[in-house]
């Protein structure tokens, strides 16, 4: 099974091509160049450097969120015109979830981090146990300060990974560290092995992905204090 | 020898209606899908930008694919995408945009960036089958106010433009002001059927320059005509603040439009842009021109508001004339006309 991933819900473009859990290609991008310039010519350049042709891809993974309300609806609507011109599978892949793909070891915690603006961070804690990924706790909104006393309580080493540069500037509780810059974010071989047990969507079911916002936009939220009755 | 018919797909997400169509050979309107957001934005006054996107990733596909079956046109079957990537909002063209593209590169063809206000002015095309360049072109809209010269399917030049307020600006601030709800200019109209025109004579801007317009100074007089009687305790007529100030609006964009016809000495004007569906300017500019020897085209209703054929016709005669766009075309919120 030939898998074309995308993520663009951070800062880094990145796309790759993973064969029945073998990465063939991946390309990432993060010069600060927006995704809409960067996303189909690197899609393009992979393809051509690879000579993998596109009636070979079976499904896409795309990387659904949370993540940059902007960047996540790049990459999905992208990766649905192609699934739907290809008419091959589509598949969501949860942004933290597929972080965690980036560190395949047992005996941590993994806690990838994503700003959610204002302070806050999308997070949720995932542990690799026989193989398999489990996750520990579910994605939820937090400040710094609660996300460290959550981290506190496993009693294992816990790694944090992700947009995590402002937790590097604050000290960090003994046990918990960030992990090195290479594997720190956002990768589209994670994104494409982490689908790789999903089913995929197909037909019109390509039309029902939605980004993982987790917030209401701002006017909606503005809108819902003003109006508590609705 | 028949030539081979083009079929171009053409996108538009730059506000807030998902919309895709299929237009044969630029002119025969095969479908036109149009997926509207207005009820979801009247609550809040206004087009709500992050709720605009969401919508749109919402729609997109589902909107392309209703586009391509109603044509009865497999994807296989069109030569090139067509997509708004400016004027508009940013994070609603990328939702257009990225599709576009990646159906584009994924299907192995071109890749034609609209600009937006163009697609408004080849709205006329769709109407007239047998409009041809050179002609004058207005452009009103929320954001525009633009006099145009089209000198061929792919030159323009700019006469003039709107110094502050697009006309369809004012239109929607004068029917906030007046407690309408939004989309505000449709309101207007409806309101001004009742009145009279002349009731309350409101200021035209002329300016020295004869191809240049301003809106903000008639805003102001209204807001200022409304603040005033309610000061005095003194019952508005709405009908007629409405009608006097479409009047006003009107009287300025045909009068310049008919210096631009006399100017140039060209046999045709078309109006192009969202206020292109007052039935008022669209009267007044006919006999105007009409009278200064020229014809009017302008579009049909469904074709005055954003639609996805315009693109599409636009789309075309890039196609015709080798005009492609590379796969790092980018959004461009403030793109500009000629």
């Amino acid at each position: 099974m030939l898998t074309l991933a995308l993520d663009t819900a951070t800062g880094v473009c990145t796309v790759g091509l993973v064969r029945d859990g073998h990465v063939l290609a991946e390309y990432d991008i993060s010069v600060g160049l927006t995704h809409s310039e960067g996303l189909m010519p690197q899609v393009d350049q992979m393809f051509a450097r690879t000579g993998i042709k596109k009636e070979e891809i079976d499904r896409i993974a795309v990387s659904i969120g949370p993540g940059s309300f902007t960047g996540l609806r790049i990459g999905l609507a992208a990766a649905e015109a192609m699934a739907y011109a290809w008419q091959c599978g589509i598949c969501g892949v949860n942004t933290l979830e597929a972080l965690a793909w980036n560190i395949p070891v047992e005996g941590i915690v993994l806690a990838p981090v994503l700003d959610a603006q204002k302070g806050n961070y999308y997070t949720a804690f995932y542990e690799w146990v026989g193989g398999e990924l489990k996750e520990r706790q579910p994605v939820e909104m937090a400040d710094a300060d609660m996300l460290l006393d959550q981290l506190r309580v496993f009693g294992k080493p816990v790694l944090l990974l992700g947009e995590c540069k402002r937790l590097m500037q604050i000290p960090l509780p003994e046990g918990i560290s960030v992990v090195p810059e290479q594997v720190r974010l956002p990768k589209a071989s994670s994104v494409a092995l982490a689908s790789e047990g999903m089913k995929a969507l197909t037909g019109e079911g390509v039309f029902s992905l939605r980004p993982y916002y987790i917030r209401k936009s701002e006017a909606e939220e503005l809108w819902e204090k003003r109006h508590p009755q609705g | 020898m028949q030539q081979k018919d083009i079929f171009i797909l053409g996108i538009e997400t730059s506000c807030d209606e998902t919309a895709a169509s299929v237009v044969k050979n630029g002119r025969d309107v095969l479908s036109n899908i149009i997926s509207s957001q207005i009820s979801i934005h009247r609550k809040y006054g206004g087009v709500v930008p992050e709720i605009a996107s969401r919508k749109h990733i919402e729609h997109i596909m589902p909107v392309i694919d209703e586009a391509l079956a109603e044509a009865k046109v497999p994807l296989e079957q069109i030569d090139a995408v067509a997509v708004t990537y400016g004027p508009g909002l940013v994070g609603a063209l990328l939702v257009g945009l990225s599709a576009a593209k990646a159906l584009a590169w994924a299907t192995g063809k071109p890749l034609l960036g609209v600009n937006h206000l163009e697609g408004h002015v080849f709205a006329n095309f769709i109407n007239d089958k047998n409009l041809e360049p050179p002609f004058l072109a207005l452009v009103v809209s929320g954001g525009h106010t633009t006099l145009l010269k089209v000198t061929g399917y792919n030159s323009f030049e700019m006469l003039g433009q709107t110094r502050d307020d697009a006309a369809g600006e004012a239109f929607d601030k004068v029917a906030r002001v007046m407690g309408l709800p939004y989309p505000g200019g449709p309101e207007i109209e409806k309101q001004a059927l009742e009145g009279n025109p002349q009731a309350i004579d409101f200021p035209r801007a002329m300016l020295d320059d004869p191809f240049q317009f301003s809106f903000s100074g008639m805003k102001s007089a209204v807001i200022n005509y409304l603040h005033n009687e309610e000061q005095a305790r003194r019952p508005v007529n709405r009908a007629d603040v409405a009608a006097s100030f479409q009047e006003a609006v009107t009287d300025v964009l045909v009068q310049k439009s008919v210096l631009a016809i006399k100017a140039t000495g060209l046999k045709e004007i078309v109006l192009a842009g969202g206020v292109s569906a007052n039935k008022t300017l669209q009267h007044k500019l006919a006999e105007a021109a009409k009278k200064a020897g020229a014809r009017l085209v302008h579009p049909t209703k469904i074709l005055c508001t954003d639609n996805a054929v315009m693109i599409a016709c636009r789309g075309y005669y890039m196609y015709q004339a080798g005009v492609i766009s590379p796969w790092d075309l980018n959004a461009v919120p403030a793109l500009k006309l000629g």
